[in-house]
């Protein structure tokens, strides 16, 4: 079993949009979808859940105001500003504002503060026409988290193993962060989806950086790399520099927002360059995958030769 | 000397665990005594920041090396910090690392 992710760095790139197809060409796999802060995998898969669980999140705190001095101890040390007094002279915690660090339960002298688990979400075990999926939704003003990272993919991970799978596609959130970290531990291999613009450019280096302390094989994609020639070749050279494989590259097209409209994979909407690169994405990693590099061949010459076969 | 891996269960012959700050278990082993402690990681509960975490734990215990497969920029960090040597895996049971820590295998 192979466990393959997909993240972006910078967000908005087309993670989504490739992990679909790609779920529709990957036989006999497990989807996770990581991304929970904006989960949306399930727009595009279409998903029947079949269990529904609440899920744990953070901590927060909570003042018992019976044994609450008001004597705004807590209110001085909490860096979040979560903390303020009541009429009745009583502290009070905003939840949305409360980050659990228990700051204010150790300065506390009536020990009134207690830290209490709150419910961040619910996550999903669903079965869609291409293959078994699990993701997770979050109550509004929750973050996502290595912890509920962690938990979908453990889902997916004793899913895959029960039913013998050969692939688990794990739609990873963007940025560098704690679910970033959580969504990479395991993978055997990383696909960055990246956009051509000065952004998409430092998000891509600044990631590298996350994938190369946990030593996962990487390949680069770049999203509608014909809109900008130019910072897409700076691209291709940095991923060079990373000793990154080049994995892909996706031309614009004006139909990829029809087909997320219509909620349906790209792959399955139309047949085109669009689509004939996302295919060639999954070939190119099965190949670095299972092989290995072959001689002088780099991976963007691989990627053309394939092109031309076709 | 204590050395310290990560497992995914109770037992000396359970896989390891390839994660370090999200790992199910410490197994702490006395090079001297050749004892081992297995100790349930208290972190897995928490939203985030378990790596740093995890690396303040293993140093707490006294752990003087710690080898799991991969560790996270963050525990890397407070591992460094604290002069822990950090060996990396790619699989096997706990007793099998313990004899490849021994044979200077790893």
């Amino acid at each position: 079993m192979k466990q393959v992710g997909i993240i972006s760095g910078k967000g908005g790139t087309g993670k989504t949009v490739l992990t679909a197809s790609l779920a529709t060409l990957a036989e006999n796999a497990v989807f996770a979808d990581c991304d929970v802060d904006a989960s949306d995998l399930h727009l595009l898969l279409q998903p029947k859940v079949t269990t529904a669980e609440d899920f744990a999140g953070g901590e927060e705190a909570v003042i018992d105001p019976v044994l609450c001095t008001g004597c705004r101890e807590c209110l001085d040390v909490c860096r979040f500003d979560a903390l303020s007094m009541n009429e009745e002279s009583v502290a009070i915690v905003d939840s949305y504002a409360c980050e659990g660090c228990r700051t204010c339960s150790l300065v506390c002298p009536e020990n009134a503060v207690s830290m209490q688990r709150k419910t961040a979400g619910q996550w999903f075990r669903s079965e869609s026409s291409y293959g078994p999926m699990l993701h997770a939704r979050l109550i509004p003003g929750e973050d996502n988290s290595g912890k509920l990272v962690t938990k979908v993919k453990n889902e997916a991970k004793s899913l895959a193993v029960e039913k013998n799978k050969d692939w688990i596609l794990v739609d990873g959130p963007p940025g560098i962060g704690c679910p970033v970290l959580s969504a990479l531990a395991e993978l055997d291999y990383v696909i960055v989806i990246t956009e051509p613009t000065p952004s998409g450019y430092h998000d891509l280096n600044r990631v590298a950086e996350v994938i190369k302390q946990f030593r996962i094989r990487a390949g680069v994609v770049i999203n509608k790399h014909d809109l900008n020639p130019e910072t897409a070749s700076e691209i291709e050279a940095l991923a060079g520099k990373l000793g990154f494989d080049m994995a892909g590259k996706i031309p614009f097209s004006r139909n990829v927002g029809e087909a997320i409209r219509q909620g349906v994979p790209y792959i399955k909407y139309a047949e085109d360059e669009v689509s004939r690169a996302i295919l060639s994405v999954w070939e190119t990693i099965q190949d670095f995958l299972f092989e290995e590099r072959v001689g002088a061949d780099t991976p963007a010459n691989n990627i053309n030769t394939k092109e031309q076969e076709r | 000397m204590i050395i310290c891996i990560t497992s995914q269960e109770e037992s000396i012959d359970a896989q390891a665990d390839p994660r370090f700050g999200r790992c199910a278990y410490f197994v702490f082993y006395n090079t001297e005594t050749e004892e081992t402690e297995f100790v349930r990681n208290p972190n897995t509960e928490d939203a985030g920041g378990v790596g740093v975490k995890a690396g303040q734990f293993v140093i707490d215990k006294g752990a003087e090396v710690v080898i799991s497969h991969k560790f996270g920029p963050n525990a890397e960090n407070v591992l460094n910090t604290a002069g822990i040597e950090m060996k990396t895996h790619d699989g096997g049971t706990v007793r099998e690392l313990i004899e490849a820590y021994r044979n200077n295998s790893l």
